[in-house]
C-alpha cells in the first residue's frame, strides 16, 4: 500500500507546479476538463521512468514519508486552482501553519540530540502523543476548523499503514511541512505588521 | 458543519484512536521482553589453548575493505559480511558474504557481493548513491539477517538502515526493507555492533545517530508473518558516544561499551537495569580511545573482554583487555596486532556454540582478518600479564 501511496505526494505536486506555471504565463487552470487534462500529464510526469526509477521515486529517494497535512496543503491548493474554492479555510490554514511550526519545534530538536529526551520514541505505539493529537482533533472539530479533517487523515493513514513509516509523528509533521508553516507564519506576520492599526 | 456531522466526526476521530488505543491495550498483558543469555558451550577443542590467524578476504590492492561482521549459523559454518569498494563511501562499494566451513583451516569461501548500488536501488526503488555498514547475525530461528547502510545524499550523516534475510545461509535474500528511524529525511542512522536476541523472539539492535547531535540508540525489531516492525529508544544524548557494543549479563542487566567522539578520549560505558529500557549516563573508562570502534564480549564467570585501538590519535594496533569488576578496572592481556602507520579497526568478535571466540577487524584497511582463540588461551595470557 505504501509503494502506491509514495506516488500522491509527487503527482499532486507535479500538477501544483504545471498550474502554478499556467497562472504564470496567465491561462488560469480554472474548469474540472483543464484540471483533469493537467493531473492525467502530471501523472505522466510522476511516473516518467529516468535511468530505471519513475521520477515520482527520486524525490522518494530523498524523504519517503510527506506528511498528511503537507499532502493536505498541496491539495488545497490545487483544488483552488482547479475550483476557484479553498478546502483549508483562512481559520484551518492559520491551524495548520501552528501546528507545523509547534510540531517541529518540539520534534526535531530534540530527536537530532539536544538533551537525553526524544520525543520521537512516542510515535512508535499508543502514547501521549496520541491522546494529544485526539484531543486536539476534537477541540478543533468543536470549534469547527477544517483542519480537524487532515488530522483526521493522519490517524487514518496511520492505521492503514500508508506511509514507509511506522512512527505517527511522520504522519503529522515533516521538515518541509514545518519550513513551509514557518514560512507562511512568517509572511502573515510581517504582512499583518505592515497593516495599520484599525480603530 | 452541522452538529451532527461534528458529533459523526468526533466518534470517527475516537475510532480512528481505538486501533492503536486497542493494541497497546492488549500489550499491557504481556511481559516486557528481557534479554536472552547465550547458550552453554559445547566445547570441542578440550586441549592446549589455541590461537589462529587466518584472512578471510582478498588483498583489495588499491581497494579498501572496512566494518566485517560475523556470525555461526545452524550448522556450524560462519558467515561474514563486510563492505568493499575503490575507497570508503565509492560508489562502486559493495556488500560482501564469506563463509566458511567449520574445522577446516583456510576454507572461506571466495567473497561475493549479497548487495550493491544498483541492487539496493532497484530492490529500494529509490536512487542509492553509495552503502556503508553492514551487519550480519542470525535470529532465534536460525536465518541470517544483514543490515546495512545507504545513502541517498551526503556523507555518512545521509545513511539509512536497511534490511535483508536469508533462509538458506545466505544462498538467496529477500529483497532490501527500508527502516524509517529518524523523523529527519529519515537520514543518520547508522549499526556497527553485535544485535541482542530478547525472550519474545525479537532483537535488540545497537545502532547510532551521527547528524547534529551524536548519540547511541537501541532498534528493536519484530518480524511477524514477513512483515518487520520496529521502534528505537535512545541509550545517551549528546555529542559524545557511539557505536554501542552491548554486553548481557543476565535477563536484565546489559552494559554498552561506546566509541568516544568528544575531546576526553576514553572508551565510553553505561549500564541498564530494565532490560534496555533505560539507561545510566555513560562514563569514561581509564581506556583510551582515539574515537574508533570497539567491541565488547562476555566470557565464563563474568568477565568481560574488550577490543579497541589502545591509542588516543591513531589505529595503529589493536589490543584486548579482560574485566573482572563489570568494567570498573581493565588488564591488558594481548596485543594482536601493532604496525606503526597503518591500521587495525574495527573489531567485531563472536563466541561460537563450542566456545571458540571470533575476532574479525579490517587489516591494513586492504582485508579483512580473522583471528579464533579460546577461553584457554586468554587465561595464558592473563596469567602473563599478571606474572
Amino acid at each position: 500500500m505504501s509503494f502506491a501511496f509514495s506516488f500522491l505526494f509527487p503527482w499532486l505536486l507535479a500538477l501544483l507546479m504545471i498550474q502554478c506555471v499556467a497562472v504564470k504565463v496567465k491561462k488560469p487552470p480554472h474548469g474540472w476538463r483543464l484540471t483533469t487534462i493537467l493531473a492525467i500529464i502530471s501523472g505522466i510526469i510522476a511516473f516518467l521512468p529516468v535511468r530505471g526509477l519513475p521520477l515520482a521515486r527520486w524525490l522518494i529517494g530523498i524523504q519517503a514519508n510527506f506528511s498528511f497535512p503537507l499532502i493536505a496543503v498541496v491539495f488545497n491548493k490545487a483544488w483552488e486552482h482547479a475550483s476557484g474554492s479553498r478546502l483549508l479555510d483562512r481559520q484551518a490554514s492559520m491551524a495548520s501553519w501552528v501546528f507545523g511550526l509547534f510540531s517541529g519545534l518540539v520534534l526535531y530538536p530534540m530527536a537530532l540530540g539536544l538533551g537525553g529526551f526524544d520525543p520521537y520514541a512516542f510515535g512508535w505505539g499508543f502514547s501521549w502523543l496520541f491522546v494529544s493529537l485526539a484531543i486536539l482533533t476534537i477541540a478543533l472539530l468543536l470549534i469547527k476548523n477544517r483542519f480537524a479533517a487532515v488530522l483526521m487523515a493522519c490517524i487514518l493513514g496511520y492505521d492503514l499503514n500508508l506511509l514507509e513509516s511506522q512512527n505517527l509523528w511522520d504522519y503529522v509533521v515533516d521538515p518541509f511541512f514545518v519550513l513551509f508553516s514557518f514560512a507562511a507564519l512568517s509572511t502573515w506576520l510581517i504582512r499583518r505588521m505592515g497593516k495599520p492599526l484599525s480603530d | 458543519m452541522s452538529r451532527r456531522a461534528v458529533r459523526i466526526a468526533i466518534v470517527i476521530t475516537l475510532l480512528l484512536y481505538a486501533v492503536p488505543g486497542w493494541r497497546w491495550l492488549c500489550s499491557l498483558n504481556q511481559d516486557p521482553p528481557t534479554f536472552r543469555l547465550n547458550q552453554s558451550f559445547d566445547p570441542i577443542d578440550q586441549g592446549l589453548p589455541r590461537m589462529t590467524q587466518e584472512f578471510m578476504s582478498g588483498d583489495h590492492g588499491a581497494g579498501t575493505v572496512h566494518v566485517a561482521s560475523i556470525c555461526e549459523m545452524a550448522d556450524g559454518r560462519l558467515a561474514a559480511s563486510w563492505y568493499g569498494g575503490t575507497r570508503e563511501g565509492a560508489r562502486d562499494t559493495a556488500i560482501y558474504l564469506a563463509v566458511r566451513n567449520p574445522g577446516m583451516p583456510g576454507s572461506w569461501s571466495a567473497p561475493r557481493e549479497v548487495v550493491n548500488r544498483d541492487s539496493a536501488s532497484r530492490e529500494l526503488r529509490r536512487y542509492v548513491k553509495k552503502l556503508g555498514n553492514p551487519l550480519i547475525f542470525t535470529d532465534s530461528r536460525n536465518r541470517l539477517w544483514l543490515i546495512y547502510v545507504t545513502i541517498a545524499v551526503g556523507g555518512w550523516s545521509g545513511s539509512s538502515l536497511n534490511l535483508k534475510v536469508s533462509d538458506d545461509g545466505g544462498r538467496s535474500w529477500t529483497p532490501s526493507t527500508r527502516l524509517t528511524l529518524s523523523p529527519f529525511l529519515n537520514v543518520s542512522e547508522l549499526v556497527r555492533n553485535n544485535p541482542l536476541q530478547m525472550s519474545d523472539g525479537s532483537l535488540a539492535v545497537p545502532i547510532y545517530h551521527e547528524f547534529l547531535g551524536k548519540f547511541s540508540e537501541i532498534l528493536w525489531v519484530r518480524e511477524e508473518d514477513g512483515a518487520f516492525s520496529v521502534r528505537k529508544t535512545r541509550i545517551a544524548g549528546g555529542r559524545s558516544f557511539i557505536q554501542p557494543s552491548i554486553i548481557v549479563r543476565d535477563p536484565h542487566r546489559a552494559a554498552a561499551f561506546f566509541r568516544s567522539c568528544s575531546d576526553e578520549r576514553a572508551v565510553g560505558m553505561a549500564t541498564t537495569q530494565d532490560a534496555g529500557a533505560t539507561w545510566s549516563e555513560p562514563q569514561h573508562l581509564d581506556l583510551p580511545n582515539p574515537d574508533a570502534a570497539v567491541n565488547a564480549l562476555p566470557l565464563s564467570g563474568g568477565r568481560i573482554l574488550l577490543a579497541f585501538n589502545e591509542s588516543l590519535r591513531g589505529r595503529e594496533n589493536l589490543q584486548l583487555a579482560l574485566s573482572s569488576d563489570n568494567g570498573a578496572t581493565w588488564q591488558r592481556i594481548a596485543r594482536i596486532e601493532e604496525d606503526k602507520g597503518a591500521e587495525f579497526s574495527y573489531p567485531y568478535m563472536m563466541q561460537d556454540s563450542h566456545g571458540r571466540i571470533h575476532l574479525v577487524y579490517t587489516w591494513h584497511r586492504r582485508r579483512i582478518k580473522h583471528v579464533v582463540f579460546d577461553e584457554g588461551w586468554i587465561n595464558l595470557k592473563l596469567q602473563g600479564a599478571s606474572g
